[in-house]
């Protein structure tokens, strides 16, 4: 993969009036990295993007693109094309207008633009429907055609607002891979966004998660999902389970946490908090619902939960199990489905158990609204 | 049930009497430029004749005034969508607490009387005109600009209206994106919002233009030497009407009939192209061997057009064989005789009331005076302005006599050169 | 501010971003406020040569609108009855034209509305085309038709109905019915347009618990369609009470409207000043007139024009 060109946020403030936002944010994204900001509806996701493209000034801070800063240069001026959210494909052009338009826009005669539009068809599995109206398109092709409007100008870093947001569930999978091939192959930056963490995670290098204009950490997706940095990104990247408490004891890089419900536990302290948290302080455990399992009778230790089961469901390849939980939360315990019997267990109290590694400490906070 | 069909014939007969209002006066107006007496009148019907038409195309001052109309039209249309788009554009993005004031100072000139504003545009562009020391010929003062700007005023509030009704469908995203593409501002104006607007700006300049051709109010105080159609017509009808108005008039109704009908045939047929496209299947439109509908096919308004246009033709034609001589004569003849013998009864009531008057020795009632100041329209009456006719029937003095050499008015209009020169008659000046 | 124009322009490049802001300011205060203004201080001022303007004469004066009300100084009589009666008869008739106006458009406006069809587009197009015709040959087609030997009194006398030609000149029906057709489509048009986006399951609700049409209307429909009444009502007040060419064209001899005193005043008289003050009059007059009935009824600015 060939170097591309790397963004850089240098601590970014952006203000509407009163209003902050994005706070403080720095983030530096390798050149030809696939790199994702993930984060609930409202956070700020889409205003970083445009300052990254230049149609808002950031308050303060700045923005670096392959090392020059940006400032006073519009969004014409920079090596960024941006995919937006409801894709502005423009309507009265036809695709092939639309794909090249950017080279309209440089001079390029007809001719040029239509072989070019025509290789970027095919690479768009598009071919021969480059005279149709965007509006003669499905929801998937028209997505293509915005991407290939975008790589058609050439960019060094390719902004994409939530592109697959507008796509049903099966074609947002497929676009999932399509466009992570894409971006392989041309091997330029991608900067995605996208509140939807499965995205996220199937298709990125490095993601930053984001909480009201706010990073909470920038990681790879193995990292955020294992060894989260704050309660946020625990609870809002994948399911989680939380358990509330204080800590009792630290050993190393372990934790003994004196949970509200669920008496003492021991859990490893996630690797961006060690060395910071001490006896006393007010913590939060997580425990993802795969890494728990069914205990046996009479099991003791401090890696031993039990509760009250409130219902149960099967999935398919799973089994769930709802139990009574922390700060009414449910307790969710997914057990994987390889032909074994299985019990009724609504009503009873059942005890469960975990690897110490799996319990992952961080200092309390706030969690993700579901 | 019954109720019903009583509402139904109501409703029905409410329209009918609606539609006569509205369009009968235009209907018999048009008919009077047809009809051979030279006070435009559809009874008593005289003699079918196109006099009127070369009458008309004679005029100098019309066809000065309509050539006038047009630079003002011209110049109005360019500067009233410019600013009206402007306007729009910044409606749209306005510091929303300065949103609602903004709004009421563009709308305004709208409620503004016209003759407000006419005079408003004098009184300040003069006052600049002094303040730079500036001749009373100066561009400032001169008759065509003031014109221009006075319409645009309010016809740009119109302008505003057409196009903000569209540009609150438009995405600003687009924008964004050609910029984000590597456009100017410029470029993007120019190949994304401009031709998302094309058909509103279109509309717009129609309107403008139309605004501008029918304007009196405004114009009247801002003509100075470049006096409209408008203008002139009403200086015409003022002092004195003649057919050869009903006849442009004509010419109007026609034209605008025409270009309504076109307009509609061609919204008609896009809309069946539109639904033939979307019936078509994949194949159809793949392999473009998509039927569309031909042109006249279930689209009644692009029928009724070819009928119009047929009938234009016709009638052209007749015009150009047509002579209305012998009828003319023959009226004359008639009229001639009844007009003797009514100036005879005439003379001798009017002698009786002298006497009358003599007798009481009261105030002369001043409407008894013979001359031919006696109608309603006599307060802007100036018979100096007629060649005989006057706007009154009962002063009913004899019409003049059209001159022999004109034997087609209307074909005159073709071949200019068949035509001797002769006037129209009766027309004024 | 500043942070607005700062963003205005990042939003619109500085190129078109001036063109633009050029050409709302020149509109909005070339065009729209200065000339407003000046007329207004113009008609404070005494009609002077234009040598004369800016000198030491030229000084404010009320003299323009006590003329108005007292007449010219030394006159007969103690008020300008003629101007002033003139003043007052425009506004009642504009007044008396508007809700003639309202009457007989309200019912279109409604038909052409809650009616689907193909006919319908053909009544809008009957209704638009009158509109594309110049607005003086309106006014001279409704003279052929009400002059003295005019089609209406032909065929008044020849029915029988009258036995001489009625004058409808003279008694300003002539007027009444030109201002009246002139403004038909400013009436209908708004109304139109807020009664098309009533839902029709409204008044098919209100029909269904038995509401007579003088009820629903009352209580459905003309509530809905207030802003688009008010809105049309405005229109055709303020267009009526300033014509001028249908006064002109239609007008008896002897009763003259208000906008016609002020074309007397410029053209006539050469009194730019007295025009100007009268001009001031006729303009504030309607606008607290129709400030005055939006308040009553509750409607507000923004409506107008939509
Ligand atoms: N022009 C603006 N003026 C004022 N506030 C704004 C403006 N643009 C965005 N905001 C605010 O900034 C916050 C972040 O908006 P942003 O569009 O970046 O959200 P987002 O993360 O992209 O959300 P979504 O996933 O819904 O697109 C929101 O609370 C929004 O209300
Ligand atoms: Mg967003």
């Amino acid at each position: 993969m060939s170097a591309g060109v790397g963004v850089d946020l240098e601590n970014l403030w952006i203000r509407f009036g009163d209003f902050v936002a994005v706070r403080d944010a720095n983030v530096h994204i390798k050149g030809g990295d696939f790199f994702s900001f993930l984060g609930p509806s409202g956070c700020g996701k889409t205003t970083i993007l445009r300052a990254v493209s230049g149609f808002l000034d950031p308050s303060e801070g700045r923005v670096l693109i392959g090392g020059n800063d940006m400032k006073g240069i519009g969004p014409n001026k920079r090596p960024t094309a941006l995919i937006f959210q409801n894709l502005a494909l423009f309507p009265l052009m036809k695709v092939w207008e639309n794909i090249t338009f950017s080279m309209e826009i440089k001079g390029a005669s007809a001719r040029e633009r239509r072989k070019r539009a025509d290789e970027l068809l095919d690479m768009i599995a598009l071919p021969g429907q480059g005279d149709k109206l965007p509006s003669e398109l499905s929801g998937g092709q028209r997505q293509r055609v915005a991407i290939a409007r975008a790589l058609c100008a050439e960019p060094d870093v390719l902004l994409l607002d939530e592109p697959l947001s507008a796509l049903d569930l099966k074609l947002r999978q497929h676009m999932r891979t399509e466009l992570r091939e894409i971006q392989q192959r041309v091997g330029i930056t991608f900067i995605y966004i996208t509140h939807d963490q499965g995205e996220a995670l199937t298709m990125s290098d490095s993601i930053a998660v984001m909480k009201a204009g706010v990073i909470d950490q920038i990681a790879d997706g193995k990292t955020i999902y294992n060894d989260p940095s704050t309660a946020f990104a625990a609870s809002f990247v994948g399911e989680n389970n939380v358990f509330r408490g204080r800590i009792k004891q630290i050993m190393g890089n372990e934790a003994l946490i004196e949970t509200n419900r669920s008496g003492t536990l021991l859990a490893r302290i996630s690797t961006a908090n060690q060395g910071r948290m001490k006896a006393g302080d007010e913590a939060m455990m997580f425990i993802r619902p795969e890494a728990l399992a069914l205990a046996g009778e009479g099991a003791a230790g401090s890696n031993i939960v039990s509760a009250r089961v409130n219902h149960e469901e099967f999935e398919g390849n799973v089994f769930n199990i709802f139990m009574e939980g922390d700060g009414g939360k449910e307790l969710k315990v997914s057990i994987p489905n390889v032909g074994q019997s299985f019990d009724d267990h609504t009503g009873q109290n059942i005890t469960l158990q975990y690897a110490t590694e799996n319990a992952v400490v961080v200092p309390a906070g706030e969690l993700a609204a579901e | 049930m019954k109720n019903l069909s009583f509402t139904r014939i109501s409703i029905w007969i409410y329209l009918a009497v609606f539609f006569a209002y509205l369009l009968g006066p235009l209907i018999i107006m048009s008919a009077t430029a047809f009809n051979s007496p030279s006070f435009p009148r559809m009874t008593p019907w005289e003699c079918l004749t196109f006099e009127w038409f070369s009458a008309l195309f004679q005029d100098e001052r019309i066809l000065n005034g309509i050539w006038n109309s047009i630079l003002v039209g011209a110049g109005t249309v360019v500067l009233s969508v410019a600013m009206g788009l402007a306007g729009a554009l910044m409606l749209t993005q306005i510091w929303p607490k300065l949103r609602a004031t903004y709004y009421t100072i563009i709308i305004a000139p709208i409620l503004i009387p016209g003759v407000v504003i006419g005079i408003s545009t004098l009184v300040f562009w003069d006052r600049i005109n002094r303040m730079l020391g500036l001749g009373a010929d100066s561009f400032l003062s001169n008759g065509l600009f003031l014109t221009v700007i006075g319409q645009s005023t309010f016809i740009a509030s119109y302008c505003m209206l057409v196009l903000v009704a569209r540009l609150q469908r438009y995405d600003v995203a687009l924008t964004e994106a050609a910029l984000d593409l590597g456009a100017t501002h410029a470029q993007a104006f120019r190949k994304v919002l401009l031709p998302f607007m094309r058909p509103a700006i279109a509309s717009a300049a129609v309107l403008a233009f139309l605004a501008s051709f029918e304007n009196y109010n405004t114009t009247t105080f801002t003509f100075g030497e470049y006096p409209t159609l408008t203008i002139e017509l009403a200086q015409k009808v003022r002092y004195g009407i003649t057919p050869a108005i009903s006849a442009l008039a004509f010419i109007i109704v026609v034209l605008t009939v025409f270009a309504a009908l076109a307009n509609e045939a061609s919204i008609r047929r896009k809309e069946l192209v539109a639904m033939a496209r979307k019936k078509a299947t994949v194949e159809e439109l793949e392999s473009g061997k998509l039927r569309l509908p031909g042109f006249l096919s279930s689209n009644s308004a692009a029928v009724a057009l070819v009928v119009v246009a047929c009938a234009t033709v016709a009638v052209a034609g007749t015009a150009a064989v047509y002579s209305p001589q012998q009828c003319i004569a023959e009226v004359q003849e008639q009229k001639r005789l009844e007009t003797e013998q009514r100036i005879q009864e005439l003379r001798r009531q009017r002698e009786l009331r002298r006497q009358e008057q003599q007798q009481q020795q009261g105030e002369t009632a001043p409407q008894a005076q013979p001359s031919g100041n006696n109608s309603g329209f006599g307060g802007v009456f100036n018979p100096g302005n007629l060649s005989g006719d006057s706007s009154s029937g009962e002063d009913a003095s004899p019409t003049e006599e059209p001159p022999a050499g004109n034997n087609s008015g209307f074909g005159g209009v073709f071949n200019p050169g068949n035509l001797s020169g002769g006037d129209g008659g009766g027309s004024d000046n | 501010m500043p942070v607005f124009l700062k963003e205005f322009f990042k939003r619109n490049g500085t190129g078109m971003g001036s063109l633009m802001l050029a050409l709302v300011l020149f509109w909005t205060i070339g065009l729209i406020i200065l000339p407003q203004l000046s007329m207004l201080d113009f008609s404070f001022r005494p009609n002077l040569p234009p040598p004369e303007i800016g000198g030491p004469k030229d000084v404010y004066t009320l003299e323009n609108y006590k003329y108005l009300i007292y007449g010219p100084e030394g006159g007969s009589q103690d008020y300008n009855a003629v101007d002033l009666k003139v003043f007052f008869r425009t506004l009642v008739a504009a007044v008396c034209v508007t809700i003639f106006n309202l009457i007989l458009c309200y019912p279109i406006a409604y038909y052409l509305a809650q009616t689907k069809g193909n006919h319908i587009r053909i009544f809008a197009l009957m209704l638009i085309i009158p509109y594309w015709i110049n607005e003086i040959l309106r006014a001279f087609a409704l003279r052929i038709i009400f002059g003295e030997t005019g089609v209406l009194n032909n065929a008044l006398v020849g029915l029988g109905i009258f036995d001489t030609p009625f004058d409808f000149i003279r008694n300003d029906i002539a007027l009444y019915a030109g201002l009246g057709y002139a403004y038909i489509l400013l009436m209908i048009f708004p109304i139109y347009n807020v009664i098309e986006s009533l839902d029709r399951n409204q008044i098919e609700a209100a029909r269904d618990m038995g509401a007579s049409w003088v009820k629903i209307h009352q209580r459905v429909v003309i509530p809905y369609a207030k802003p688009g009444i008010s809105s049309g009502c405005t229109m055709v007040f303020m267009l009526s009470a300033g014509a001028l060419a249908a006064p002109q064209i239609l007008g008896g001899p002897s009763s003259l409207w208000f906008t016609q005193l002020i074309y007397q005043q410029f053209n006539d008289n050469s009194d730019w000043p007295q025009g100007a003050a009268y001009a001031v009059v006729l303009l504030v007059t309607c606008i607290l007139l129709v400030l005055a009935v939006m308040r009553l009824f509750k409607v507000n600015m923004g409506d107008i024009g939509k």
